[in-house]
C-alpha cells in the first residue's frame, strides 16, 4: 500500500516493499560473506556489527519507542554474560540453556527496576538506571567467591555445538545474524502492534495515552522485559565469543553508552535505525581503535563522543530518517521532474 | 573512634557539597541535568594541577585564575552547546552532555593518559586537632570555602538584582520572559556560575585526591547522588545532601566494607528517587519535570 | 441512568474546587457544563475520569462506582475525553494517532486502522491523515483529539472546550459533527464557554461556580435563572 509523503520525518515506519528486498539482500549477502571473506578479523568486526546492532535495537524498544532513556543498559548485558557463564562453569549448564536463563534473570531484574522508575522522567530515568547497573558491577567486583571479581571469568576453548564454541568465526557470524534477525524482526512486529502504538502514545503523553485506556504501567513492564531479555542475550553470546568477561568488560557504564549512542545516531524509534548505526560505528571505532587505538589511547571514545554530539546537536532523529528523507525528496523532485517533463510533450495534463 | 569517621565524613562531604552546588544552580535554572559536571571537575582538577607543577602557583591561590576560566568555559559551553538544545527532547539534551562527557574525558586520556597525578603542598601532612579528633587542613578549608560560597551564592541569589532575575527564571520561565527578563542571558549566567563553583571545587581538590582523566565519573556520580537526595535545585539542599553523603560513605567504608561505599549510596540515591525524587530540600514534582 | 455524581467534593489543601455537586447524565442526551473560569469544570472532569480521586462523594458509572479507579480503566470501561489543552501525539500521523484509540477496541493493526480510518470520515480529518500531528493547525488539532477519543467507542464522552479558539463556522461545524456523533449513540458532556453554541445543542445545563452547582436544567431554565444571571451571564440572555 503507497503511502502519500509528508513533510519531516518523525517515528514512521517503511511499510513499502523496496524496504523489505533491500533486507533481504543485505541478508543474504551477509550469509554469503563467511564463504568470500577469509581474514578473520573482517569477520570478527561484522560479527560485533552485528551484535551491537542488535544490542542497540533492544535498547531502542525501552528508549527510542517508549522513552524510557536508560543508561544501565549493562546491567541486563552482564547479567546475560554471568549467568550462562557462571551456569556454565560451576554447573556445567549448556551455554545455550544458561543462554536462556540469563534472559530471565535480566527480565526479572527489569520488572524489578520498572516498578520504583514508574514515574521517573527523562534524566531523572537516566540516572537512576545508570545508578543501579553500577551497582551491580559493584557488587560483582566485590562477591569475588561467586563471580571472581575482577580477575574475571575464562571459558577454556571446548569446540562443540552444545558448548556454543567453533573453531573460526563463520559460525559465529550466522548465529549473531540469527541474533540480529531476532531482535530486528520483534521490533518491526512490534513497532506496528498495539503494544507499540501504546508505546509511543506514552511516550509523546502519557497524560492523553492514559485516557485513551492504555494501562501506562503494564506497556512499560512489558517493554521493560524484552529490552532486557534481548540485551541479557547478546551479554550471553559476548561472553561466549569472547570466551572471557570482568566485571568491567560487561557492567561498565561505557557499555549503556554505547548501546544508547548506536541507537540514537543511527535513529532512535526505527527499525533500521540502530542496525544502521551499528554498521557505522562498530567499524569506526575498530579502525579507530586499530589503528591509532594502541598509541592512543582513548581516540576512538573521543571520536564517539564528538559524533554523538554533533549528531544530536544537528540530526536529533539521528542518521538513517535523516538519509531515508533526502532519499524521498530526491525520489519526488525526480517523480515531478518527469511528470513536468511529460507535460511540457502535451503528453500528460498535469493538474 | 566513631566521632573520628563521623567528622572525617562530615570533611568529605564537604568537598561533595561543593562540587554538587555548581549541578544543583544549573538544573534549578535550565532544568537540565549536565552529565559532563563530572567531567568538568576533572578539568578543574587538571587546571589546578598544571597551574602548580608549571608555575608553582599553590592550588589555594590559583583558585582565583582557575575560578575565573571556569567562569569563562560555562559561558562558551553554554552557548555554543547548552543553548541550542534548551528546547529539545529529553534525549537530545541528556545525550548531548552524554557526548560532552566522553569526548572531555578521553580527550584528557588523550594529552596526559592514565597516570595518576599529585599536587604535593605544605598543608599535605597538616592536621589541626580538634578535642580527640583530627582533621586534616585541606578538608577544613574546603568545608569552609563550600559554606562560604553557599552563602555566597544565597545571598547573590536573594539580594542582587542579577540574582533575583535568575531566581524568577528558575521558577517560571515564561513569567520572566514576561517581566522582560533576558531569559537566555540568565541561562548564560547561571550555568558560567555553576562552572565556576566546579572550578573552585576542583582546583580545592588537587592536595588531597589524585588528578587523571577518569576521576571525573566518580566525582560526577556522587554529585548527582547528592544532588537528587537535597533537592535537585536547592543550594542549601547541596550542601546538606554533600554532608549527608559524607557521613554515609565515611560510616559505611569503616562498618561494612570500603568496596562497597559507592554502592551504599547508590542505593541510596535509588530509594531516594523511588520514595521522595524532590530530595530532602526540593521542589516537588521536578523530577517530573513539569516546567518547560 | 449513565452517569451519575453524588456529593463529589474536591478538595485542594484548604481550597474546594469541587464542592458537594450532584448530578446525573442520562444515555442519549447532550449535557452542558457552564460556568465563569476557576469554577471547577475541568476539576471536575478530572474527578469524573479519574484523573483525580474525589475527596468526598462518588462516581457511578452505569451503575458501577468509578470514582478512585485510575484513568485507563474507567476509559475502558467507556468513558473518553478530551483535554482543554489538547494533547496530540506529535511525532505520529494523524491516522496514527486515532489508531491508538482503536487499538482499545480492536485487536489488529488492520482492524485498527479501519476503524480509525472511519472515524476520520466522521470528523472530515481524513484529508489529512498522514499529517504529523504536531503539523496541525489547532482546528485540527481539536477535531484529532475528538476522533481519538471517538475511536475508543465510548458511551459517554467528555469534550473540554472543544469549540475554544474557532472561528463562527467552525463552531458550527463542530455543532454539526456533535449531533452526528449523538445520533451513533454516544451520550455527550462538554464543558464550553461559547453560549451560543451550549445553548443551542444543549438537552441540559449545569452551571458551576466557585466549585459548587448553582443550577441545573433546561437551556432556558439556566438561562432565566437569576442566579445563574447573576454570577455568570450577566444579563438577561436571549435564546433565540
Amino acid at each position: 500500500m503507497k503511502r502519500s509523503l509528508s513533510d519531516n520525518s518523525g517515528w514512521r515506519w517503511v511499510t513499502c516493499h523496496s524496504s523489505l528486498c533491500w533486507s533481504l539482500a543485505g541478508i543474504m549477502a551477509i550469509a554469503l560473506l563467511p564463504k568470500m571473506i577469509t581474514i578473520p578479523y573482517y569477520l570478527h568486526v561484522l560479527i560485533l556489527v552485528m551484535l551491537y546492532g542488535g544490542l542497540a535495537s533492544a535498547w531502542n524498544l525501552m528508549g527510542g519507542y517508549t522513552g524510557l532513556l536508560s543508561l544501565g543498559h549493562a546491567a541486563f548485558f552482564g547479567l546475560g554474560a554471568y549467568s550462562s557463564t557462571l551456569l556454565y562453569l560451576r554447573l556445567g549448564v549448556s551455554p545455550w540453556a544458561g543462554m536462556a536463563a540469563g534472559a530471565i534473570v535480566a527480565a526479572v531484574a527489569g520488572v524489578i527496576t520498572c516498578y520504583p522508575s514508574l514515574r521517573l522522567k527523562g534524566p531523572f530515568f537516566a540516572l537512576a538506571s545508570l545508578a543501579f547497573a553500577e551497582v551491580l558491577r559493584i557488587i560483582s567486583v566485590f562477591w569475588v567467591d561467586l563471580t571472581a571479581g575482577s580477575n574475571g571469568l575464562t571459558i577454556r576453548y571446548r569446540p562443540g555445538f552444545e558448548y556454543m564454541m567453533w573453531p573460526g568465526k563463520e559460525m559465529w557470524v550466522y548465529l549473531l545474524l540469527a541474533y540480529l534477525l531476532l531482535v530486528v524482526g520483534t521490533v518491526w512486529k512490534f513497532q506496528r502492534s498495539k503494544l507499540g502504538f501504546y508505546a509511543v502514545a506514552l511516550r509523546e503523553d502519557d497524560g492523553a495515552a492514559r485516557m485513551l485506556g492504555i494501562d501506562t504501567t503494564k506497556v512499560k513492564l512489558y517493554v521493560t522485559m524484552a529490552s532486557a531479555s534481548f540485551t541479557a542475550i547478546g551479554g550471553s553470546l559476548y561472553a561466549q565469543y569472547m570466551s572471557y568477561i570482568d566485571p568491567y568488560a560487561v557492567f561498565d557504564p561505557a557499555q549503556s553508552v554505547q548501546f544508547a549512542l548506536i541507537g540514537i545516531c543511527g535513529g532512535m524509534g526505527t527499525v533500521f535505525g540502530p542496525v544502521f548505526g551499528a554498521f557505522i560505528m562498530v567499524p569506526l571505532s575498530e579502525f579507530l581503535q586499530g589503528t591509532l587505538g594502541g598509541s592512543v589511547r582513548g581516540l576512538n571514545m573521543t571520536a564517539y563522543g564528538i559524533m554523538l554530539m554533533v549528531v544530536v546537536m544537528t540530526l536529533p532523529q539521528g542518521v538513517y530518517p535523516a538519509l531515508m528523507e533526502r532519499y524521498r525528496q530526491w525520489r519526488n523532485a525526480r517523480a515531478k521532474a518527469a511528470a513536468a517533463a511529460l507535460a511540457k510533450e502535451g503528453q500528460v495534463d498535469v493538474a | 573512634m566513631f566521632g573520628q569517621v563521623l567528622i572525617s565524613g562530615l570533611m568529605t562531604g564537604g568537598v561533595y557539597a561543593l562540587i554538587s552546588m555548581g549541578l544543583t544552580l544549573i538544573f534549578g535554572v535550565t532544568r537540565l541535568v549536565n552529565f559532563a559536571h563530572g567531567e568538568l571537575v576533572m578539568l578543574s582538577m587538571f587546571a589546578g594541577y598544571l597551574l602548580s607543577t608549571i608555575f608553582g602557583i599553590d592550588p589555594y591561590v590559583g583558585v582565583i585564575p582557575v575560578a575565573l576560566g571556569a567562569f569563562l568555559v560555562g559561558v562558551l559551553l553554554e552557548r555554543g552547546i547548552i543553548h541550542p538544545m534548551l528546547n529539545a527532547s529529553h534525549a537530545a539534551q541528556i545525550f548531548v552532555t552524554m557526548g560532552l562527557s566522553i569526548t572531555l574525558m578521553n580527550l584528557a586520556l588523550i594529552v596526559w593518559g592514565t597516570d595518576y597525578r599529585s599536587v604535593r603542598t605544605v598543608y599535605d601532612g597538616m592536621v589541626v586537632y580538634l578535642g580527640p579528633w583530627a582533621l586534616g587542613v585541606p578538608r577544613i578549608v574546603t568545608f569552609v570555602v563550600a559554606v562560604l560560597m553557599m552563602v555566597g551564592l544565597l545571598l547573590f541569589l536573594s539580594r542582587t538584582l542579577l540574582g533575583k532575575a535568575i531566581t524568577a527564571v528558575s521558577q517560571d520561565r515564561m513569567a520572566a520572559q514576561l517581566m522582560g527578563i533576558d531569559i537566555y542571558k540568565m541561562y548564560t549566567i547561571a550555568f558560567a556560575i555553576g562552572v565556576m563553583f566546579v572550578g573552585v571545587a576542583g582546583c580545592l581538590l588537587t592536595p588531597t585526591y589524585a588528578t587523571f582523566p577518569m576521576v571525573g565519573q566518580y566525582f560526577g556520580l556522587t554529585s548527582y547522588v547528592v544532588v537528587v537526595l537535597g533537592g535537585m535545585g536547592n543550594v542549601v539542599g547541596a550542601l546538606f545532601g554533600g554532608l549527608l553523603i559524607g557521613v554515609v560513605e565515611s560510616l559505611s567504608g569503616y562498618f561494612i566494607a570500603p568496596a562497597l561505599k559507592e554502592a551504599i549510596y547508590f542505593v541510596i540515591f535509588v530509594v531516594v528517587l523511588v520514595i521522595r525524587p524532590s530530595g530532602l530540600f526540593g521542589i516537588v514534582g521536578a523530577e517530573e519535570m513539569g516546567i518547560k | 441512568m449513565l452517569l451519575e455524581a453524588k456529593n463529589v467534593t474536591r478538595n485542594f489543601g484548604g481550597l474546594a474546587a469541587v464542592k458537594d455537586v450532584s448530578f446525573a447524565v442520562e444515555q442519549g442526551e447532550i449535557v452542558g457544563l457552564i460556568g465563569p473560569n476557576g469554577a471547577g469544570k475541568t476539576t471536575l472532569f478530572n474527578v469524573l475520569t479519574g484523573f483525580l480521586p474525589p475527596s468526598q462523594g462518588e462516581v457511578r458509572f452505569e451503575g458501577r462506582r468509578i470514582s478512585g479507579m485510575l484513568p485507563d480503566r474507567i476509559c475502558q470501561l467507556g468513558i473518553a475525553r478530551t483535554f482543554q489543552v489538547v494533547k496530540p501525539f506529535g511525532n505520529m500521523t494523524v491516522l496514527q494517532n486515532v489508531m491508538v484509540g482503536s487499538f482499545l477496541r480492536e485487536g489488529s493493526e488492520s482492524g485498527a486502522r479501519r476503524a480509525a480510518e472511519q472515524v476520520l470520515e466522521m470528523v472530515g480529518l481524513a484529508h489529512r491523515r498522514d499529517v504529523l500531528a504536531r503539523n496541525l493547525t489547532i482546528a485540527d488539532r481539536k477535531r484529532l483529539e475528538a476522533a481519538r477519543a471517538l475511536a475508543t467507542r465510548p458511551k459517554l464522552l467528555l469534550l473540554d472546550e472543544v469549540m475554544a479558539g474557532l472561528n463562527p463556522s467552525e463552531v458550527n461545524d463542530v455543532l454539526g459533527l456533535l449531533r452526528e456523533i449523538r445520533a451513533r449513540g454516544t451520550t455527550l458532556l462538554l464543558i464550553e464557554h461559547i453560549m451560543a453554541a451550549v445553548m443551542a445543542i444543549s438537552d441540559r445545563i449545569l452551571v458551576l461556580h466557585h466549585g459548587s452547582l448553582i443550577a441545573q436544567g433546561t437551556p432556558r431554565q439556566v438561562a432565566e435563572a437569576p442566579a445563574v444571571i447573576d454570577a455568570y451571564l450577566g444579563e438577561r440572555y436571549l435564546i433565540a
